[in-house]
């Protein structure tokens, strides 16, 4: 309720600013505002959701703001034309973009990025005959309805067609930033929200949670580039002209000093960082403004320093030295007499203290600051009373095979680093139905198994077939997609989402909407996603996790993220599960339930593949144990049969006697 | 008409500039091998070496009047302890807490904004406008064959050289440099044994820094020198640092090469104005075709 309400007011007020502010200056101030939050609420996607720095955004806007004036100048093609049109250009652009620089982690993207802005200006400047070279495009103010195309078609259309006045413009970027608001909130609040968090925070788990790490980031790019191309083309018809200079470092810097400033990872933050690096040319021109400004930061920080201090939130040092920075700047700005010239240095130092003292933004520290009083209004928790039953954890049709051909079978693999044979042509059959135990003494090349059978690792030699089709060498979020579920030895949960979306994310292949459905609010969508929400809490309540649905993952107890983490593995439907050392860390009586649990999947006849040092476990749930020492296989039968093998117990207990 | 003259002298040219986008990428490389990390700001760190190379040379002109060659002589040490200086203040206010909380974002934000702050200073001390540097050696080229190479290339490829080879020596034969390659291996073990890592990724920015204000006394006198200087060679590092490899030394040096060489010929054939077009465009290819760099090793992730 409280959020319609609020909602309503944003509309009303976004409509009503240009009959308050009349000066065209302001207008048209407001209308850069609006442009740059469309941008801004984009890059969003990228830089705070994903965790990708591109420094690459104002050469997306460029093309957006090209797209809109060559249109215009060789074609004749209207404002209403160019706004698809910069959106597409510019997303194409971006998947060109993305599709290299992100195949690797690390710092690729903004390096790449910021050699494609280069290019781009360069480009520019250069293809004189598209582009008009340094000169640049002139446009005029779009009509306010553009019907020419269809006049001719139909005659009573032929009217004066009035040119939008600079109120008019107003209003229809701020129709560009709704829809850009609306849109990119369902985005994030959809199954793609949760997988672009979702790989920031453990990209391996992602994969092997059918999330493709790759595929979702480059998707998060495009649609990024999407909105920088759509807030191009806006502001080629605001400014009315286009030209190179528009394209620079300077500018992407800008950017994301305005996300970075508003607040990551929500909606009033960039169009809050908007506002103000728009506003900030102007607040710099005018040094008694300027000081003015910094004397309001000196004394917010002054304030601010002093309740941290109060509070004993931070040590001296920590809490002291923004203090002090902020009052030698309020100093500074006193003695200066033309700040003009130490623009670029301002901004500098502004990003800087941002990086340091705000890393959440403006809006994200107000929202913390919110959330000690009242948590709820912050993240605001999701109600699953009601909502699913464990037996409906289940996927609605059980997993069936062929039952006298192995479900998973491993031929002859070798896994080789450098050196070392970590697996030595070692096969594997695992019969369908049955949960299969894999032992040996640490370093014996279990997990090194799972990662081979899950695509984290390819294979030297060998090949592993699953439910008749060849995987081997497959990424492992194709491996996930054809239904083999994993955990971690080391749980590699999604920390900071909540339990409910771990599972969400989990269940991510059971959609069918595009993200064009999901933006354009479709009603399957909605209903998908509502179907999802109750699956989830049936597998919560499965694992008997439901009192702590809306817990971050990385506040529960080391146990509980165990369960959660095959609560997460079940919600991909699998045929095969792996079990990587699930009873690693518990106490007594949570193995216990472990042992239940593994009972009840494999009941539903899911096959399962168990890493285990507790041998108790072992020999309770498993029907066939293969045992590994130093990357070989050297036994495989029945629990008992491998309990009593020499061969097994010289490998765990070591022998005196060589045997034969 | 195809005449080969002049495209053996734009390649001697173009590996003469390779040389030295190969030495700004070799910082990265030291930088990114202790922490991960490296410095958005590197070509200002080689814009701030040439221009208080620069400042150095004149006041040792004017005040005492050292002749020529030897006060680019006497201006190198003191150049190369400012650039080191100038890594660890990088370091220190840009990338130390960034490390520790472990935000990629963080680093990069901190270093891009140190490297506009840096420029917009060197506007206001020195100027907006380019000026020349003064060379070391005589303008006069040397003719090999009908091919004219300047006494400066020769210079920029030997010293270019030289500098990598002794920060290598460095890293390999100092207890140093065992820390290094054990910081890079694993932090936290080489923390534990009582490796000073944060010292370790101070000195290689420290480094870093070095070789890039290295770099700039190095070009300058065959280019202009000015405040804008730097952009643009940091750029063409990044281009030759994913090109080589962000791992590999002789990557750095082949990829510097290569990319010198085709900026040149697309100057001279196509167009100035796309000369540095080719260049890029190579490094997407090679970012599509092999990620880790032409020379580099992908890195087998650990579960």
């Amino acid at each position: 309720m409280r959020g319609i309400i609020f909602k309503a007011l944003l509309v009303i007020v976004l409509f009503a600013l240009p009959f308050l502010l009349t000066s065209p200056y302001y207008i048209h101030l407001l209308a850069t505002i609006a442009i740059f939050a469309i941008l801004a609420l984009g890059l969003d996607v990228v830089f705070g959701y994903t965790g990708e720095v591109s420094i690459g955004h104002s050469a997306l806007f460029g093309i957006g703001a090209y797209t809109a004036a060559t249109l215009n100048f060789h074609f004749g093609i209207g404002f209403y034309w160019a706004l698809p049109a910069g959106m597409i250009v510019a997303a194409a652009f971006g998947a060109l973009l993305a599709l290299p620089a992100l195949r690797v982690t690390g710092p690729y993207l903004a390096m790449v990025t910021l050699a494609f802005g280069t290019i781009i200006a360069i480009v520019i400047n250069e293809a004189v005959p598209l582009t008009e070279g340094p000169l640049g495009i002139k446009l005029s103010r779009p009509l306010f309805l553009d019907w020419r195309p269809y006049a001719d078609a139909l005659p009573f259309l032929h009217m004066p067609l009035p040119r939008m006045r600079e109120a008019q413009f107003y209003l229809a970027t701020v129709v560009g930033l709704l829809f850009t608001l609306v849109v990119i909130s369902r985005i994030v609040a959809s199954r793609y929200g949760r997988a672009f968090e979702a790989l920031r925070d453990s990209p391996i788990a992602s994969d092997c949670m059918a999330v493709s790490v790759y595929k979702h980031k480059v998707l998060a790019f495009v649609t990024s580039a999407a909105f920088a191309g759509l807030a191009g083309a806006l502001f080629a018809y605001s400014e009315q002209y286009v030209a190179p200079n528009n394209i620079t470092f300077d500018q992407s810097v800008t950017f994301l000093l305005a996300v970075t400033m508003g607040g990551r990872k929500s909606r009033v933050g960039p169009i809050l960082g908007s506002a103000i690096v728009v506003y900030l040319p102007n607040l710099l021109a005018d040094i008694e403004q300027f000081r003015v400004a910094a004397a309001i930061i000196a004394a917010l920080a002054v304030v601010i320093g002093a309740i941290r201090l109060y509070r004993g939130e931070a040590n001296k040092r920590a809490a002291l030295i923004p203090v002090a920075l902020c009052v030698a700047f309020f100093v500074l700005s006193q003695e200066m007499t033309a700040i003009t010239d130490f623009k670029l240095t301002i901004y500098g130092l502004m990003i800087l203290f941002v990086v340091y003292y705000l890393p959440e933004g403006i809006y994200g520290f107000l929202r913390n600051l919110v959330g000690k009083f009242r948590p709820e209004w912050v993240r605001p928790p999701v109600d699953i009373t009601g909502l699913g039953r464990a037996e409906d954890a289940w996927a609605a049709t059980a997993p069936t095979s062929a039952s006298d051909q192995p479900l998973l079978k491993a031929s002859q693999i070798v896994m080789q680093f450098g050196g070392l044979k970590a697996l030595d042509r070692v096969d594997l059959d695992v019969m369908p139905g049955t949960v299969h135990g894999l032992i040996g003494p640490n370093g014996s090349g279990k997990s090194t198994t799972m990662n081979v059978l899950t695509g984290i690792y390819k294979p030297t030699q060998g090949s592993v077939t699953f439910d008749g089709n060849d995987i081997t060498g497959l990424e492992p979020s194709q491996i996930a997609g054809v239904g083999i579920a994993r955990t971690f030895q080391n749980v590699q949960l999604f920390s900071e989402l909540t339990c409910l979306e771990n599972i969400m994310v989990g269940l991510h292949h059971s959609y069918r909407a595009s993200m064009i459905e999901i933006g354009a609010g479709l009603p399957h969508a909605r209903a998908e996603e509502k179907r999802a929400l109750a699956r989830a809490a049936s597998l919560l309540r499965f694992v008997g996790l439901e009192a702590l649905a809306n817990e971050e993952a990385r506040n529960l107890p080391y146990g509980k993220q165990r369960l959660l983490e095959i609560a997460r593995a079940l919600a991909l439907d699998p045929k095969l599960l792996l079990l990587d050392e699930p009873a690693a860390g518990l106490t007594a009586p949570d193995i216990a339930e472990l042992i239940e649990i593994i009972r009840k999947v494999k009941a539903h006849g899911i096959t399962m593949i168990l890493i285990e040092h507790h041998m108790d476990v072992v020999m309770s749930v498993c029907d066939r144990v293969t045992v590994l020492d130093f990357g070989q296989k050297i036994a495989e039968g029945k629990p008992a049969e491998v309990q009593a093998n020499e061969r097994v117990i010289a490998a765990y207990l070591g022998t005196t006697v060589e045997l034969a | 008409m195809f005449d080969f003259q002049t495209f053996i002298q734009l390649v001697v040219s173009g590996i003469s500039v390779g040389m030295i986008y190969g030495v700004v990428a070799f910082g990265y490389q030291l930088t990114f091998a202790t922490s991960r990390t490296l410095n958005f700001g590197q070509g200002e760190a080689l814009m701030l070496g040439s221009l208080a190379g620069f400042t150095i040379m004149t006041q040792l002109a004017s005040h005492l009047g050292i002749p020529m060659p030897l006060a680019y002589l006497l201006m190198l040490p003191l150049v190369l302890m400012f650039g080191m200086a100038q890594g660890a203040v990088v370091e220190w206010l840009g990338v130390r807490q960034a490390i520790k909380t472990k935000s990629e974002a963080g680093w990069i934000m901190a270093t891009i904004a140190l490297g506009i702050i840096f420029k917009n200073l060197a506007e206001n001390i020195w100027g907006r406008d380019t000026f020349t540097f003064p060379a070391p050696l005589p303008d006069a080229a040397i003719q090999i064959g009908g091919i004219r190479i300047l006494p400066m290339e020769v210079l920029i490829v030997c010293g270019a050289l030289a500098l990598m080879a002794a920060v290598e020596l460095f890293n390999r034969r100092s207890i140093y440099g065992k820390a290094v390659v054990a910081t890079s291996a694993d932090i936290g073990a080489a923390g534990l044994m009582g490796v000073n890592t944060a010292q370790v990724i101070t000195l290689s920015y420290a480094l870093s820094s070095l070789t890039a204000a290295f770099a700039g006394v190095l070009v300058a006198p065959v280019t202009l020198t000015g405040a804008s200087l730097g952009s643009a060679l940091g750029l063409k590092a990044f281009a030759v640092a994913i090109i080589g490899g962000l791992t590999s030394g002789v990557g750095v040096v082949v990829g510097g090469v290569l990319l010198g060489i085709t900026d040149r010929l697309t100057g001279y054939y196509i167009s100035t104005g796309y000369q540095d077009v080719p260049g890029l465009v190579l490094l997407l290819l090679v970012l599509s075709f092999k990620p880790s760099g032409l020379f580099g090793k992908s890195a087998i992730k650990k579960v």
